[in-house]
């Protein structure tokens, strides 16, 4: 199964998305981290994560590129979090796909996805503040919301969590719950 | 408590006014109300500024001192972070800890509402 976790920052997706693979009950799970720690502030938030998550069971790989060599043979749920980070890092680290970035990660899911029963995917909604973004960034814009679009399109189940209540727009939360 | 959300101006403060029977005048505005006014109001909109006033003061928002003294309050705010991540570092910590206190009053709240283009639409009820 394949699902997609967005909502926009500070909204609770994580939460939501790490209780749902809980609920899944497909052991091992295996949580993808893609931040990059560049810097304190990523330091801080990635132990936020990693404290969010100790008493839930997950083993960690760090993938910040190339998710598409990443090995989770043996895990029964993936969480990768979050699209938004390893689109970044693919159109800016030296190693990225940069113009390939689309197709390198949908590659990539579809890599992780063979390998595991359930992938869930947390992404971010950056598209609508109405701050006119320089190009680069726009970029960065359209291939997040290119992605978006076409793990919503594979998806079982696509959830949009707003201040920790999620919003179904695709599936069913029991469903998806029940039938695993 | 209940909390209104969406995004700006989308008609949230009108539609709270209207759902719940407010009259204006029994309404706060988080933007320039006494910070002791959460307390007393029926209403307080423009909660996110609110916050941000907070945060400029160094003061934590504390729920449980709320939910003591104004257990039946109307929030109304706007539903930030579906932007870029800010460039500034104030910004960034401004809109993860609205975030984040929502997220708490949400779980704490009776009713939230999603306000587009003035129509609501019920995302939790107890």
């Amino acid at each position: 199964m394949l699902v997609l976790v967005t909502g926009g920052s500070g909204s609770g997706k994580s939460e939501f998305a790490e209780n749902l693979v809980q609920q899944l009950h497909r052991k091992p799970f295996l949580y993808i981290a893609t931040m990059y720690p560049f810097d304190e502030e990523c330091h801080k938030r990635i132990a936020r994560h990693r404290d969010m998550r100790k008493e839930k069971q997950f083993d960690t790989l760090e993938c910040y590129t190339g998710l598409k060599q990443a090995d989770v043979s043996g895990y029964g749920t993936v969480l990768l979090e979050c699209m938004s980070n390893l689109v970044a890092n693919e159109m800016y680290q030296e190693n990225g796909a940069g113009e390939q970035c689309v197709e390198v990660v949908l590659e990539g899911i579809d890599h992780i996805q063979k390998q595991c029963e359930h992938l869930v995917i947390v992404s971010n909604e950056i598209f609508s503040d109405g701050i006119p973004y320089e190009e680069e960034t726009e970029r960065y814009q359209r291939y997040l919301g290119k992605i978006n679009q076409e793990i919503a399109r594979r998806a079982d189940l696509t959830a949009e969590v707003v201040y920790s209540i999620p919003l179904i727009h695709k599936g069913s939360l029991e469903e998806c719950i029940h039938t695993v | 408590m209940i909390l209104v959300t969406g995004g700006c101006f989308q008609g949230k403060t009108t539609y709270a006014c209207e759902t719940f029977g407010i009259d204006r005048e029994d309404t706060a505005d988080g933007m320039n109300c006494l910070m002791e006014q959460i307390y007393q109001a029926k209403l307080l909109y423009h909660f996110h500024e609110y916050i941000h006033r907070l945060m400029e003061m160094g003061q934590e928002f504390v729920l449980e001192e709320l939910k003591e003294k104004n257990p039946d309050i109307i929030l109304v705010t706007n539903e930030l972070g579906y932007g870029v991540v800010p460039i500034d570092r104030f910004d960034r910590a401004y809109r993860e800890k609205t975030g984040r206190i929502c997220c708490q009053i949400a779980k704490e709240a009776k009713e939230v509402h999603r306000v587009v283009c003035g129509i609501g639409t019920v995302i939790k009820h107890d």
